[in-house]
């Protein structure tokens, strides 16, 4: 056979194979419309199972929150705003905590059938069947009854709930498809119906999820958007290059180098906002961390000794100038009406660093700060301040923290010595187990989770289950757990207060930043608007056009 | 032949079995598949405790083990550990996009290095064969990650100054890829950078070989006793030389190709293809042992098959190997 005909055969053989083992094209050609946007984002979601034990992502919230839409959803300033809902929920009883709601009369599923109260109780059905893997069933588990008439309802809690407007107001579940339902096993591949803007089209695993326009949506400003398409690329650089080449419109990044890039382009737009979640370090207090860590007097020489304010700066300098350093463990700075700055007291100051620690009698370190020190302070009873610093492995921006707080402790006397783990390892056996010193990691949240305060500060013993520090303080405790169950705004946000400034007195942790969040979006197109909630960039996708 | 296959299938069962429980056991120590879980506020702790018991995570290791090879044996491969989530239909769809990718590339590879290896032993110390030596140097040297990375930017660049996407850069297909012949056509587009990064490697590779193989046949007697009987030179070279030329190729291709099929990690990753490789990153990023193991067992199945596959070849290529 000829050499030609050989390569022909390959190729022709190469040809039918792609044919053959590539997966099945979609049944009819989508259609190309200029209403279609892409916004690409990194992860792609498990199921659309969202609040489920592997699938708490911010990824499924992308696509599921106009889909299964809010009562209320948080708008771009974390605002509750009904949507669903006549109007707000109402407080009309404290005792026993008694709330009502009602949806509007046009809030219909995409099948027709009207969105009731009856959704609401089907999902707070699911989410305390204990056979059910929801990621969290708090607020749920405190509800006695939930009472039924039509689009109204009346919820009664056996527990005071201080986070029941944004329970109230969650998106719901049609009771006319989860009923009966094993609901583990539900959304896997699909969502069949919608009470928001957009629905389910198709999912090419790997790829994309579609969604379309719901045309019976009418309690908003309908989607003027054919089309949201969620391209799912994994690789960072990948899913900026893809950004720039006009495979997509919009996309919110984590914290990159490369957003630089996209800031002096004409042709991009690029928003940038503090979020909920923020970088920490927690200091070990129980009898597995250094002994030393369990003295008021070298907490403070460690948070004194630690230039916070050049931490967030040599991060983000470029791609998010002016992070201020975070002051308050329980608030954050654009929560304004309450945001108290207790850490504020413990300023970078090296000197009286150095100063604390030889007045405890402390010796062998500098007289004074150096960067080329290598002399380690010595204290009465705990021996030689050298900790263990615990942190995440192949986080660049982490690693560039730890190498400032490391060469900024020891220009006074103290040693850190580096144990970075992968997130599985550091998580799922260090942190638990308090065999650590120092640990840097961030914590997430949202508007309502300063509640859960309890959780992280509270004694172990006291409704500090993730309290992996060992912190105890009686004052502390009684703050956080009063908060978990305050129904009064003003008066809620006041014990959280109390409890953060005695917090900033007792030093457990230190407060490093809040993380940004960015959006990039095309020039071409016009309305996404930064949402640091986890409603995300789409909160108003409704709005959203192309020019 | 045939009882030198049967032999063969049952050790490399053996092989798999034993792989298999040292993969679960370093997979099942190296860190807790909850962990992640572990620091979310408000955990409900009863939804763990389903995972625990479904999954059997309470369990020591080797009961864990049986259980596991259960799931894997009577229910293909069993489910994700939080999820739930079938395993088998999402092996077999990264699956095939992977054969995809790396059947191309091989076969666009070998063409090429064949051309280059025998053309740069024909001509040896020419112009040609240092060119070719140089730049098949070049390729071995060159990380695939940053050849990859650069071809992206490169296109990229072209698309900013001329407005002319040529190639996408991320991605298996277009939002709107069609069906049929555009569907296909639209794949290949995508799959143009990936199938050249890959080949840059595998060309340099195999042409070195091919070059050495080809020179060491055409010093042989037998090729010189072709050319004394007069035989012309194309006969000699394709008839004579390069059959048995090939013979170490088949051996490296084979090899190269069962481990490819695992996935070309690192060109799937830079280019967000849904391949064997993703797939494999992303389970371990969700600390999930389950489509971990399930991954290293299709890989390691493939790579046993391939190397029987590539003894068997020989047998035909080269008479004076025989199997008893």
């Amino acid at each position: 056979m000829p050499r030609r005909s050989i390569a022909l055969s390959i190729w022709a053989l190469a040809i039918a194979a792609s044919l053959v083992v590539g997966p099945a094209a979609p049944a009819a050609p989508e259609r190309t419309s200029a209403g279609t946007v892409v916004f690409i984002h990194d992860q792609e979601p498990p199921s659309l199972r969202g609040g489920w034990l592997d699938n708490n992502l911010l990824a499924t919230g992308l696509v599921t929150n106009n889909i299964w839409y809010g009562g209320q959803i948080y708008d771009n300033a974390a605002r509750l705003q009904p949507r669903l809902f006549e109007s707000k929920p109402k407080l009309v009883k404290t005792s026993p905590q008694t709330v009502t709601f009602k949806y509007k009369a046009s809030a219909v599923w995409s099948d027709g059938k009207p969105v009731t109260c009856d959704d609401w109780k089907a999902t707070w059905k699911v989410f305390v069947n204990p056979q059910f893997n929801v990621v969290s069933r708090t607020g749920y588990q405190d509800i006695k009854s939930v009472t039924c008439s039509g689009k109204a309802g009346t919820i009664v809690f056996s527990t005071p709930y201080a986070a029941w407007e944004s329970l109230v107001s969650g998106g719901v579940y049609a009771a006319h498809v989860v009923r009966g339902k094993d609901m583990n096993q539900m959304f896997n591949n699909s969502i069949p119906v919608s009470s928001g803007p957009w629905k389910f089209q198709s999912w090419q695993r790997g790829v994309q999820l579609t969604l379309v326009k719901n045309p019976r949506f009418k309690v908003g400003p309908a989607m003027k958007l054919d089309r949201v398409v969620f391209r799912y690329i994994v690789d960072t650089n990948a899913r900026f290059q893809a950004l720039k080449a006009g495979e997509g419109h919009v996309m919110e990044p984590q914290p990159q180098l490369q957003i630089a890039d996209f800031l002096n382009d004409k042709d991009f737009k690029v928003q940038s906002s503090p979020e909920y979640a923020f970088e920490h370090i927690d200091i070990q207090l129980g009898p597995r961390g250094h002994t030393a860590l369990r003295l008021p007097y070298v907490r403070q020489a460690l948070i004194t000794g630690i230039n916070r304010k050049q931490i967030a700066s040599a991060l983000f300098k470029t791609i998010a100038p002016g992070l201020p350093t975070l002051e308050n463990l329980v608030f954050k700075p654009f929560e304004k009406a309450s945001y108290q700055r207790h850490f504020q007291k413990w300023a970078f100051n090296p000197s009286a660093a150095i100063s604390v620690l030889k007045g405890k009698g402390c010796t062998g370190g500098p007289d004074e700060p150096s960067t080329s020190n290598s002399n380690i302070f010595s204290c009465p009873g705990v021996g030689r301040l050298s900790f263990r610093f615990s942190t995440t492995t192949g986080n660049q921006l982490r690693l560039l923290a730890f190498e400032i707080i490391q060469r900024d402790l020891k220009s006074v006397g103290i040693e850190l010595i580096p144990r970075f783990q992968t997130a599985g390892v550091l998580f799922g056996s260090t942190l638990p187990s308090s065999d650590w010193d120092l640990m840097m990691f961030t914590y997430g949240g949202g508007p309502d989770s300063k509640i859960t305060s309890s959780s992280l500060y509270s004694c172990p013993s006291n409704r500090g289950d993730q309290n992996y520090g060992n912190y105890c303080n009686g004052k502390a405790t009684t703050a956080f757990n009063a908060a978990l169950r305050e129904l009064d705004l003003t008066k809620r946000n006041a014990l959280l207060n109390r409890g953060d400034a005695q917090l900033a007195v007792d030093l457990p942790s230190i407060p490093l930043f809040v993380r940004p969040k960015w959006v990039i979006s095309a020039a071409n197109l016009s309305g996404p608007l930064l949402n640091t909630t986890s409603e995300g960039t789409p909160w108003n996708a409704a709005t959203w056009q192309l020019k | 032949m045939l009882s030198y296959v049967v032999r063969r299938l049952l050790y490399s069962v053996v092989v798999l079995v034993a792989a298999s429980v040292l993969v679960f056991t370093f997979v099942s120590v190296s860190g807790d598949p909850l962990a992640q879980l572990r620091i979310t506020p408000n955990l409900s702790q009863q939804s763990v405790q389903n995972v625990i018991d479904r999954k059997h995570l309470d369990d020591p290791i080797p009961v864990r083990y049986w259980y596991w090879a259960k799931d894997a044996v009577t229910n293909e491969f069993g489910t994700t550990l939080l999820g739930d989530r079938p395993i088998l239909p999402d092996l077999w769809r990264v699956m095939k996009n992977t054969l995809q990718l790396v059947f191309i590339a091989e076969i666009l590879a070998i063409l090429i290095a064949v051309g280059i290896g025998v053309s740069s032993a024909l001509r040896q110390y020419s112009v040609f064969d240092y060119t070719a030596t140089t730049v098949s140097f070049l390729g071995l040297a060159t990380p695939v990650f940053w050849l990859a990375l650069m071809l992206q930017v490169l296109v990229v660049q072209i698309y900013e100054q001329t407005g002319h996407r040529i190639f996408p850069v991320a991605s298996l297909n277009s939002v709107d890829p069609g069906s049929g012949i555009h569907f296909v056509l639209d794949r290949a587009h995508h799959l143009v950078l990936p199938v050249l990064v890959l080949m840059v490697a595998s060309v340099a590779s195999y042409s070195r070989y091919i070059r050495a193989s080809m020179l060491e046949v055409l010093n042989s007697d037998y090729v010189r006793t072709a050319r004394a009987k007069g035989l012309p030179e194309g006969r000699v070279t394709m008839k004579h030389a390069f059959r048995n030329a090939l013979v170490p190729l088949v051996t490296l291709v084979g090899l190269s190709f069962g481990t490819l099929l695992g996935g070309a990690i690192v060109v799937e990753t830079v280019f967000s293809l849904d391949g064997m490789g993703l797939y494999f990153v992303n389970a371990l990023l969700a600390n999930d042992p389950y489509p971990v193991m399930a991954w290293l067992m299709v890989t390691a199945t493939m790579i046993i098959v391939f190397n029987l596959l590539v003894d068997i070849a020989y047998g035909y290529l080269d008479p004076r190997v025989r199997y008893e």
